[in-house]
């Protein structure tokens, strides 16, 4: 290899990287506003979805359900609270499921929407049906409890996913409900010490 | 192939002589995650058919000025700038199937099809011949993902395209990775036989690579 070689081979790379590094900076530049602004209002329509009858839903704080940042959120109607909206990351036989949970005043379960998961086709990825979903609405901690046979007080699991269920009701909405009743409480507690 | 081939042949080869999927066996392994449902690999199909005559058109323009001892490193280069800018568009305007399909759009950069395309023609060859093997290797590559994905679909959801027509599922093996070798085995097969029986080819399908 010659030094003229060594100087063209350099040059190669300059130029390529110098002008690839722009095209995209350019797409870049051009995209990400749109991809920003529409996550931002895909998670404002979920979350308004959650709870229809909410006039306002602002964030109250950030947890963490295994080690991914969540928020939740308070729905107010008139001033008053109505109820909050978890969002969480259950571990499920494959995947994290991501989910939202709604919550009304007294910690009953007024709806689950499960937005991500990645859990066996045709088998774990059935807790995203609406057969299985709509179980969760009415209940109260109590209740959210797996069990294989057909039930009305309970969550019945799917036929040949026990452990997606079980991450759904146990690791996703009941850790999430029992998190912001603690908070809660702690939150009183604060103010009344205050 | 010729450097005179025609479009109409060149994607007929894309196609069926020289399908990178059924033909020359590249590229298996993203494919079979992604074929379980029609809509997933139409839309891999799409990515892959610009990404291949992108880099293709790059390649055969850069050709002349890319030193040959560094080829490999910046066609790397240019296919990886190349998926990641279909990768950003998606996010940005196809939000409802990057999310189900972004981790695979970045896969892309490794596909052994489009780096074989790259060095075997479009590094030898004028833009536009090269734009042509481009449009016929992306278009069989589609084509192969959609007739895979077709049947995984159909017979593993009893759907296609997410519409279901039955509402049990008749065989659920094959939207799982099993299933994915049962179908591109049998359809490899069934080409070569296509190939055997009509175009007088052997029959054998070129080296595998992933």
């Amino acid at each position: 290899m010659t030094s003229k070689d060594i100087i063209k081979i350099t040059l190669n790379l300059v130029i390529i990287y110098v002008v690839g590094g722009l095209i995209l900076a350019a797409v870049y530049a051009k995209t990400e506003p749109v991809k920003v602004l529409k996550a931002y209002q895909e998670k404002q329509a979920a979350l308004k979805e959650m709870m229809p009858e909410a006039k306002e839903i602002s964030k109250m704080g950030v947890w963490k359900p295994h080690d991914k940042e969540a928020e939740y959120y308070i729905a107010k109607k008139d001033g008053k609270t109505i109820g909050y909206i978890i969002e969480t990351y259950a571990k499920g036989y494959s995947s994290y499921i991501d989910m939202l949970i709604a919550v009304n005043d007294a910690f009953t379960v007024e709806k689950l929407n499960i937005l991500e998961q990645h859990e066996t086709p045709g088998l774990g990825d059935e807790v995203q049906q609406p057969y299985f979903q709509n179980q969760f609405a009415g209940k109260t901690l109590a209740h959210l409890v797996v069990v294989k046979v057909p039930t009305k007080v309970d969550i019945q699991a799917v036929s040949g996913a026990t452990i997606s269920s079980r991450a759904v009701t146990d690791d996703g909405v009941k850790k999430a409900v029992e998190m912001l009743k603690d908070k809660l409480s702690s939150e009183v507690k604060n103010e009344q010490a205050g | 192939m010729s450097k005179r081939a025609s479009l109409g042949t060149l994607i007929r080869n894309g196609i069926l002589l020289e399908n990178p999927i059924f033909r020359l066996a590249l590229s298996l392994c993203p494919t079979i995650a992604v074929t379980n449902k029609l809509r997933n690999g139409f839309l891999m199909g799409l990515a892959v058919l610009f990404v291949q005559v992108m880099v293709n058109l790059t390649i055969s323009a850069l050709r002349k000025f890319i030193h040959p001892r560094i080829r490999l490193p910046i066609f790397m280069l240019i296919i990886s700038g190349w998926v990641t800018v279909v990768d950003m568009l998606m996010a940005a305007y196809a939000r409802a199937a990057y999310k189900e399909m972004g981790l695979y759009i970045e896969l892309i950069v490794a596909f052994a099809s489009i780096l074989a395309r790259a060095e075997l023609f479009a590094s030898k060859n004028e833009v536009v011949p090269s734009f042509m093997d481009g449009i016929g290797q992306g278009v069989g590559f589609l084509f192969a993902l959609c007739i895979i994905s077709f049947f995984r679909e159909l017979l593993g959801m009893g759907s296609l395209w997410g519409h279901a027509f039955v509402s049990s599922k008749p065989l659920l093996i094959m939207v799982l990775p099993t299933g994915g070798f049962f179908a591109v085995g049998i359809l490899m097969g069934f080409f070569n036989w296509i190939d055997m029986k009509f175009f007088g080819g052997s029959g054998a399908s070129g080296a595998a690579g992933h």
